[in-house]
């Protein structure tokens, strides 16, 4: 076999990924003493710790009572989806290195095995490449040891076994395990009592025993554990396939009631998640933001930013407005934001096109707007496909998408009469004379009518409860301080009734608009 | 004998204390503006309106205002721009502005006030909404053109306004070549709004004498702060100009 065709495997070793996974997304914890209890209440117990819990007299096992018997400590539950998300994160960061993956996890450890073979062009030396990787982790929250070695378990057993990064020269692996405690290997409490009443405590004792004497005392499996021991047990390599997601996860010790909070642990998890979509050359095109609510409340909110983007200070105001427009009814028990990643937006500008909003910062002006005049009265009008008067949407406004009309123009050679309509129609009371509004009035002013062109009547959706049945009325009139105005006086009809009786005695006349 | 150049020199040095270059012509800026689509007010105004300025059109109802100011909107949207409307008493008519060219899909609209939750007849809270936007969407910059609608608010209320707002908009739309239309019923931006045109109501046209075909109006040039005071007595202080309704058929040559 050729030197470089040679199998090289990377041990990634996580210790007490549970206590990890809490101080990953929320720093603020770095400096204190935590420990994370599993296992149902009342009868929990310490399942992660980090050293400064251990300095203060906590260890694995203990129960709640006494952990809580310890000052300065700090506890938390054990959190399943929390520690999903970050080994997802933690793979993700490792798949920088090599598409070739395996989780060996067990325990309380996060252990990620990286097929490296044949990456020296790449990264350099195995020392370098364990450098860049451990840097990467540590970059990405995680505190980890690193074992290069040409054999799978040797690697594997060596990360667990040391701190920091640790490269075994091909063929003595025999020699870096030597030093080992064979509880390493996993071993059934009957073979641990064995091998301790022979006094072989370490994997070098057990990889000096002869093999087939080894294997008449203990049966087949000895020869693997010896072969393990040896550094020297073949092992077909499993990768996984790695389903890109990006979703953080963070679980509250107590109820959080102010946004800022959220916002302060939100902020984290949006780093993490740009990181992450950065790391694929891609960008954030929305964010989903749930929350598990007191009181078996949730909340679910979807953030879609105009073009996808990377812009962590964008996304956080995008995220702080959201829940400004949409506070939660309760207290937060945990927060999760998941993303949609998309493909950045190249847009080549022409020194000649017209100055148009930036598209980021417009979301964030409209969501301001939003706050201020109302969820659904900032936006883009669209006219209804009916002839029912005054009818239109508001669409989400967006320059993104934005169709020029600069090359068809619509505009008329002359200036349009432009209404200006009154929201809701005024109430007026009506003169007529020989069927035609002469007077009439609302609560302020009175209308002396000039001249009056109509009736232009209107009607539809006369099927439907919503149906309509108008008069409309172009009226030149006079007010009380004598100004003239021209304006849209309006004669609804009742659809339902008009069938029985006569129209006007169901009629209601409303000053609509003014011609402006 | 002194030249003409050293005795305008000495004449302005005499003058100095009191008029300083007094014989040197004031530099004139060129202000960059933006038709309204309105012939007789472009030519009213040298060009149109003012852009990174404000400009008020003011009147009562029926005068014209915002005919103009979608006329303005139909031009400045044609040419690919973006525009905003922020319409303090919710009266923009969509129907009106796509009939008079406005391409709506480049128009943000902004409907202060959502009905039935402000007190009628209070309208303190949909001006503050409204001057909360538009102080927004200036900052936001990118926008041509940017219609705040006063129009249906009463002048006793638009003129507790303060100054400092005017000012704070007048520098938001230079910053950002932003056009800042005000529309409303009496001049409320002061000495912040570069041009002030008065709009009154003249008279309906009819067809038939059946059919509301049209209206004219008058509009008078109140204030004009970036043309010379020479340049400005010599031009027609009014001029009338005429809106058709949009049921009406299109004149072609």
């Amino acid at each position: 076999m050729k030197p470089e065709n040679k199998p090289l495997y990377a041990a990634v070793h996580a210790a007490e990924f549970p206590a990890q996974t809490l101080q990953r997304l929320r720093p603020e914890l770095q400096p204190d003493a935590i420990a994370v209890l599993d296992g149902r209440a009342p009868v929990e117990t310490i399942c992660s710790l980090n050293r400064r819990a251990r300095q203060k007299g906590a260890a694995l096992g203990m129960t709640r009572l006494e952990a809580e018997s310890i000052p300065g400590l700090r506890l938390f539950p054990r959190s399943a989806e929390n520690e999903d998300a970050a080994r997802m994160a933690l793979l993700e960061c490792a798949a920088h290195f090599s598409p070739r993956l395996e989780d060996k996890s067990q325990g309380t450890a996060c252990v990620c095995m990286l097929d490296i073979t044949g990456t020296e062009r790449l990264f350099g030396p195995p020392e370098t490449l364990a450098e860049r990787l451990r840097a990467a982790l540590v970059a990405a929250g995680f505190r980890t040891s690193v074992a290069v070695s040409s054999n799978f378990h040797a690697a594997r057993l060596k990360a667990a076994a040391t701190r920091g990064i640790t490269v075994i020269p091909a063929n003595q692996e025999a020699d870096a395990l030597a030093k080992l405690p064979v509880e390493l290997l996993g071993l059934a409490p009957e073979q641990t009592e064995i091998f301790v009443m022979w006094g072989v405590l370490t994997l070098g004792e057990l990889a000096a025993l002869p093999q087939v004497e080894l294997v008449t005392r203990l049966g087949a499996q000895a020869a693997e554990l010896r072969e393990l021991a040896r550094g020297a047990l073949p092992h077909t390599f499993q990768p996984i396939e790695r389903e890109f997601t990006l979703k953080e996860v963070c679980e509250f010790e107590t109820p959080v009631d102010q946004s800022d909070s959220l916002l302060f642990v939100g902020a984290r998890m949006i780093d993490c998640l740009v990181a992450r979509a950065g790391a694929r050359a891609l960008s954030l095109a929305s964010l989903q933001v749930q929350m598990k609510l007191e009181g078996e409340h949730a909340y679910r909110r979807v953030i879609r930013p105009a073009i996808p983007t990377t812009d962590r200070k964008f996304l956080l105001k995008l995220l702080q407005l959201e829940i400004a427009a949409h506070p939660p009814q309760a207290a937060v028990l945990s927060l999760t934001l998941s993303a949609e990643a998309g493909q950045s937006i190249k847009v080549q500008l022409g020194l000649f096109a017209p100055q148009t909003p930036d598209p980021s910062r417009l979301d964030i002006t409209i969501a301001r707007l939003k706050a201020i005049a109302g969820e659904d009265r900032v936006g883009s009008p669209v006219l209804e496909d009916t002839h029912r008067p005054g009818s239109f949407r508001m669409e989400h406004f967006s320059v993104a998408n934005m169709q020029s009309s600069a090359a068809e123009s619509n505009a008329p050679a002359q200036t349009r009469m432009a209404l200006r309509r009154l929201r809701p129609p005024v109430p007026v009371r009506v003169e007529l004379r020989d069927g035609k509004p002469v007077v009439f009035r609302d609560n302020e002013r009175r209308f002396k009518v000039d001249a009056a062109y109509g009736p232009w009547k209107s009607s539809g959706c006369w099927w439907c409860d919503d149906g309509w049945n108008t008069e409309e009325w172009d009226v030149l009139a006079e007010t009380s301080d004598g100004s003239s105005v021209a304006c849209v006086l309006v004669r609804n009809v009742d659809v339902q009734s008009a069938a029985t009786t006569p129209a006007y005695e169901h009629s209601i006349w409303q000053l609509e608009a003014f011609y402006d | 004998m002194p030249s003409a150049t050293a005795l305008r020199i000495q004449i302005e040095h005499t003058l100095e204390r009191r008029f300083p270059a007094a014989l040197t012509p004031v530099p004139r800026t060129i202000r960059e503006t933006t038709p309204t689509g309105v012939s007789e007010v472009d030519k009213l105004l040298e060009g149109g309106l003012p852009v990174g300025a404000i400009s008020e059109v003011t009147g009562p109802e029926s005068s014209g205002r915002t005919s103009l100011a979608i006329s303005f909107l139909a031009r400045t949207t044609e040419e690919g721009r973006v525009c905003a409307w922020v319409d303090a008493d919710d009266a923009f008519d969509a129907e009106s502005a796509a009939a008079s060219g406005v391409s709506l899909n480049q128009l943000l609209w902004v409907r202060c006030g959502s009905a039935g939750k402000l007190p009628k007849g209070k309208p303190y809270a949909r001006l503050d909404q409204a001057i909360r936007a538009t102080d927004l969407l200036l900052q936001a910059g990118g926008f041509a053109a940017l219609v705040l609608d006063l129009g249906s608010t009463s002048a006793e209320y638009g003129l507790r306004i303060p100054l400092a707002t005017w000012f704070r908009f007048r520098q938001a739309a230079d910053r950002t070549r932003c056009s800042l239309l005000v529309l409303s019923q009496a001049p409320l931006a002061q000495s912040s709004a570069a041009v002030v045109l008065e709009c009154a109501p003249l008279c309906a046209k009819t067809r038939d004498e059946t059919v509301l075909s049209g209206y004219s109006y008058e509009v008078r040039s109140g204030r004009q702060r970036f043309t010379p005071a020479l340049a400005t007595a010599r031009k027609p202080p009014a001029s009338t100009w005429s809106a058709t309704g949009t049921w009406e058929r299109e004149k072609r040559a």
